[in-house]
């Protein structure tokens, strides 16, 4: 009975944003926020229903059109429900509430085209995770990626276009990658269903088609969720966009990029002894480098909304050595920190936006001092910033001691990547509030008149509205969630072999250190660059030199042209190979 | 399965790449990446050739005649779809910005640089 149900999780949302399209200049003003809130809500609560089954009764698959799979060949194209996978969808669904609660009236005009646009990103993200068929899973990429560009370029001005245009371009080669790797996949295996593909592959030995077939998958997936060298769109994307898409964007669009990977590479590419060499050696350095180097770009931007781009990269590079790992402590690592990352980034994104409603501006130096009479959004911002440091509170901690538990085997280089991608990102917020909130840090001078662009967002709407989202998904991100790793230890069970019914293995338990080692680094470093001029002077010069080196190496990299942006892309692509040789 | 059309789509796929990357006007560029996208046409419609086969409609023709592959057929239709879309929108965005801003070069048109401090 259930089971029949399963494709209303995206024709849903999809027939809802179609009727919305047709009605909406006869509905009163607020009538698509109450539908969109409430769609996003039910779709969120449908697919919790559907996960809680799918952990008790095992993971429910539906064929569409009865295409059920016959004399062992699988032609139908259907959606596997496993806990994990309609787990995220029910946070997906969550964000997008919040989400949309945030934009209630952001957007004056009548036609709802921003409520038909997320419905639609929202149905591709969902089917996204729950399709069991590679072409399927091409599919929802692409009207993930095309809702998305619409979104970014939303507001139709000079900045939002142009990193629209960077986002379509690289995302576009993206899809052409992973349209490319399904073609060589499925001329080996002649199917494209999951399972089945699971098995040509385990059979097939060393075979150069899939070996190329998962680079091209693997590429494909890690444009789309930022990784090292295929990152540079997301900030241009992310710090254009208008603040309740780059919520979805940032907590959301990029994580399920990454359980994509993973969910391919556990159960198409799992028995590939290639695919695992390019994953426990390569794919975890990128994950070390992106933490880093997305690090130190967050801590040097003083375009907040852009900061907290560079931060999602960081992030991403940690859920990506989780990935990476391939093993049940990573997965569930993973899983904790998709939906803790996912659910502070949000709140700090609102943040973004109410600085951008109330104060017209997100330049850190700009704002100095000005957050005073919006002190709520200060402590908010405050413990989202103690949270992305790695304070020991809720599933983003969670999640990072799992990391680092599964990266213990990789070595120390892993965990000081992780460490130092993690303090980096909570100094920069720490420091910007700091700066912002509390007046600290030397006056800016000159300084203040930023080169950045000024932009403001619709200024009237109530503070309590655009904080109470803010604040609620920092209530969930705090929320111990030790109880639930049984959980999620089976959830990740069954998403590394659908079949077995054996019990999970338990999590290994995890020490306080790393988290304070963390969270202690963050604030030290938030300090030292707010009192920078109380420090000796020889020291300052000192290391300021140094920083200055990197950083105008970082920038020149990160130049803003899109062609830059695809070579990268070709480079990475041919490092790939490069790996392959030493195989 | 002759080896031709894996070079075909190899090389276009390229070429377009070289074009996107050089490129100095964004309807150049929307045109280059359409050719990148055309090389995925031809390798899944190489994939699913067969010699000697008829197309896969079997109206006029025994059940079982051998015929080509109709699932990478679907895919590439899909695909011309997506493609139709996208080309569109990146037009449509292009033609925003030329209209905003008097230029379609990307050199001119960098999105916002955060500066550091």
């Amino acid at each position: 009975m259930l089971t029949q149900l399963i494709p209303l999780v995206v024709v849903g949302p999809m027939a809802i944003a179609a009727a919305l399209l047709a009605l909406a200049h006869v509905l009163p003003r607020y009538v698509p926020d109450v539908i969109a809130i409430a769609t996003a809500l039910g779709l969120s609560a449908f697919c919790g229903l559907l996960g809680a089954y799918a952990l008790n009764h095992g993971p429910l698959t539906y064929w569409f059109g009865g295409w059920t799979p016959g004399r062992g060949v699988v032609l139908g194209i259907g959606f596997g429900v496993d806990p994990a996978s309609a787990a995220l969808a029910a946070f997906v669904g969550l964000l997008f509430a919040a989400a949309f609660v945030f934009a209630w009236g952001y957007f004056d005009e009548v036609h709802a085209h921003f409520h038909v646009l997320m419905l639609l990103f929202l149905a591709a993200m969902v089917g996204f995770c729950l399709t069991r068929d590679l072409f399927n899973l091409f599919v929802w990429f692409e009207v993930m990626s095309v809702s998305a560009f619409a979104l970014t370029a939303y507001q139709l001005e000079t900045p939002s276009l142009s990193g629209a245009l960077n986002f379509t371009v690289t995302n576009s080669v993206a899809a052409f990658m992973m349209l490319g790797g399904v073609g060589l996949i499925y001329a080996r295996a002649g199917v494209l269903d999951f399972e089945a593909l699971g098995k040509v592959v385990a059979g097939a030995g060393h075979d150069p088609v899939i070996a190329g077939a998962f680079c091209l998958l693997a590429g494909a997936l890690m444009i789309k969720g930022a990784i090292l060298p295929f990152h540079f769109w997301l900030s241009d994307a992310h710090a254009v966009a208008p603040s309740p898409v780059s919520v979805i964007f940032s907590g959301a669009m990029v994580s399920v990029g990454l359980f994509a990977l993973l969910k391919l590479a556990l159960q198409v590419f799992g028995a590939s002894a290639d695919s695992r060499f390019l994953m426990h050696g390569l794919f975890i350095g990128l994950g070390c480098a992106t933490s880093v180097v997305g690090g130190l770009m967050a801590w040097g931007q003083r375009h907040l909304k852009r900061m907290l781009a560079f931060s999602t990269i960081a992030h991403l590079g940690i859920m990506l050595i989780a990935v990476a790992t391939l093993s049940a402590t990573g997965v569930a690592g993973f899983l904790f920190y998709a939906v803790g990352h996912g659910l502070v980034k949000g709140a700090l994104f609102m943040i973004m936006g109410i600085l951008l409603a109330t104060k017209a501006s997100v330049d850190e130096l700009d704002l100095k001092g000005l957050g005073k009479d919006i002190w709520p959004a200060g402590i908010a911002m405050g413990l989202g910033g103690l949270l992305l440091g790695g304070g020991p509170l809720g599933a983003l901690d969670t999640g990072t001691r799992l990391v680092h538990a599964a990266a213990i085997a990789i070595g120390p280089l892993a965990t000081a990547a992780i460490v130092l991608g993690s303090a980096l990102t909570g100094a920069a917020v720490l420091r910007a509030t700091g700066r912002i909130f509390l007046n600290l840090g030397p006056d800016p001078g000159d300084e203040a008149e930023a080169p950045s662009q000024k932009d403001q967002e619709k200024a009237d709407r109530p503070l309590w509205l655009m904080l109470a989202p803010c604040l609620l998904l920092l209530l969930l991100a705090i929320v111990p969630v030790d109880g639930a790793k049984l959980i999620v230890a089976r959830m990740a069970g069954v998403l590394a072999s659908p079949r077995s019914a054996d019990g999970a293995p338990p999590l290994p338990g995890t020490s306080l250190v790393l988290p304070c080692l963390s969270i202690g680094l963050a604030i030290i470093i938030a300090l030292l660059d707010l009192f920078r001029e109380r420090l000796p002077r020889p020291l300052v010069s000192a290391t300021a030199g140094g920083t200055q080196i990197i950083f105008r190496g970082l920038k020149v990299l990160h130049s803003g042209l899109v062609g830059d942006y695809v070579v990268w892309i070709v480079i990475g692509l041919a490092t790939f190979s490069i790996a392959f040789a030493f195989h | 399965m002759s080896v031709l059309p894996w070079l075909v789509a190899a090389w276009l796929f390229g070429v377009g790449v070289y074009g996107v990357a050089t490129s100095r006007n964004f309807i150049h560029l929307i045109g280059c990446l359409s050719v990148c996208q055309s090389s995925t046409y031809v390798l899944l419609l190489s994939l699913g050739y067969r010699w000697k086969a008829v197309a896969p409609i079997f109206y006029d023709h025994p059940p079982g005649t051998l015929a080509v592959d109709p699932v990478v057929q679907a895919l590439v239709l899909t695909d011309i779809v997506v493609g139709a879309t996208i080309t569109a929108l990146l037009l449509a965005m292009a033609l925003r910005v030329d209209a905003k801003h008097g230029t379609l070069d990307p050199q001119e048109l960098r999105p916002l640089q955060g500066e550091g401090h």
